[in-house]
């Protein structure tokens, strides 16, 4: 047995795609209208130039963090991005302007980054992939729409299959666990070893999806007949 | 014929199982991104496997917009996957990289079992990120010079990672041609 935390040095979580029933009728157009209005945010953040604004976007921002406490939302991530990211600008804005007024400057351009990128963190965070995928499904070509909400479903069973393989080439003897790959002349033994039996296995089974798809006369229509739910 | 049986994709046409391929790609560039975090505080590492995923899309299929439809999906995906720090950039920054790749394969169809083409484009689509860094930060209003600064060392380390990105890429697809998995 394999010791635990082998393959990946962070565990990803990814969103349930299909536990979900049929969505209410006007819940896509409530999705969609709430994408919006991230996107509108976001963009707002960057015609922000006055303190006043930036303090009214915070607070529609801070308005809709609370709106959405339920949802148990962590922002421990995006915080530390912004901690780091205000760093590096404070100490260019320091070199550039060598006073405390530049510093403020800095200090605001972070500050007007973050509040672009919040909204629609938390949208993405707050709402289902499956409905996103719904909403979508109205303004993008079905088959993009078909083909995003694919493979983002198999996701979970591609990483599995990448473990697996993973897995089985350490058995091998293969020197691609981490103490091996902090020597850059192993990866390329991960790159034969794993990447390349993905990407294979990868290929088959698009190949497996798109026979089935065509089996159930995918294409066949020029719009996209749903069952159920999507 | 068998009507279950799709065609292979052409120049101009793709076919299901190659567009669902170029998704895995796709996903494939934005899961790598998220799992092998390396917290190494160099700007631009994300663009090793931004660079060899879309590549490696292009250069699976004949499909002349492979990297762009790559590009779009794997925008979405970090989307969806609440991976995009930068919000609806990520789309932008991913397509930036994407028309470079499908222009480079454009003007040179065999670049692509090409160690140095395909360095030189990776570095190439790498540089994109000048662009997009400099774009963000002017749109907040960032004093000129900083913004070239800031810019310009983001993009050092994003062509440095490209080029690496790049340079995996022949390797792989000899592997998939021998397998026969490509033609």
């Amino acid at each position: 047995m394999l010791p635990g935390k082998l393959f990946s040095t962070r565990k990803v979580c990814l969103p349930s795609v299909s536990l979900e029933g049929p969505a209410p009728a006007g819940d896509a157009a409530r999705v969609g209208l709430r994408m919006l209005l991230a996107l509108t945010l976001s963009c707002l953040a960057f015609a922000a130039r006055t303190i006043p604004f930036l303090l009214v976007l915070t607070a529609i921002d801070l308005a809709l963090l609370w709106w959405l406490r339920g949802k148990q939302l962590s922002l421990r991530r995006e915080l530390k991005a912004f901690a780091w990211q205000t760093l590096v600008i404070l100490m260019l804005y320091l070199v550039r302007f060598r006073d405390l007024a530049g510093l403020w400057g800095g200090f605001k351009i972070s500050w007007q980054l973050f509040l672009a990128l919040l909204p629609s963190m938390v949208f993405v965070r707050s709402t289902s992939q499956t409905r996103i995928v719904q909403a979508l499904n109205r303004v993008m070509p079905c088959r993009m729409a078909f083909v995003l909400s694919t493979c983002l479903k198999f996701a979970p069973q591609l990483l599995a299959e990448v473990r697996s393989i993973y897995e089985g080439q350490v058995l091998r003897g293969a020197r691609i666990l981490p103490r091996d790959l902090v020597k850059p002349w192993h990866w390329f033994d991960l790159l034969h070893c794993v990447v390349v039996p993905a990407v294979v296995q990868s290929m088959a089974l698009a190949g497996n999806i798109a026979l089935a798809a065509r089996a159930r006369d995918f294409g066949s229509q020029p719009r996209r007949s749903c069952w159920p739910g999507l | 014929m068998n009507p279950v049986v799709e065609q292979a994709g052409g120049l101009f046409r793709l076919s299901l199982k190659e567009a669902l391929f170029i998704g895995f790609c796709a996903v494939f560039a934005v899961l790598a991104r998220m799992m092998l975090r390396l917290h190494l505080h160099i700007s631009g590492h994300a663009m090793l496997v931004t660079a060899f995923f879309l590549l490696l899309a292009r250069g699976s299929v004949r499909y002349r917009f492979g990297a762009s439809f790559a590009g779009l999906l794997a925008g979405s995906a970090s989307i969806f996957l609440g991976f995009a720090k930068s919000g609806p950039f990520m789309l932008v920054k991913y397509l930036a990289v994407a028309l470079v790749i499908d222009l480079a394969g454009l003007l040179m169809p065999g670049l692509f079992r090409n160690y140095f083409w395909c360095a030189l484009v990776g570095g190439c689509a790498g540089a994109t990120k000048f662009f997009t860094a400099y774009s963000v930060n002017f749109l907040a209003g960032m004093d000129r010079t900083v913004n070239f600064q800031a810019s310009l060392f983001e993009a050092a380390g994003a062509i440095l990672f490209g080029v690496l990105g790049g340079l995996l890429v022949p390797v792989v697809l000899r592997r998939l041609h021998a397998y026969g998995v490509i033609s």
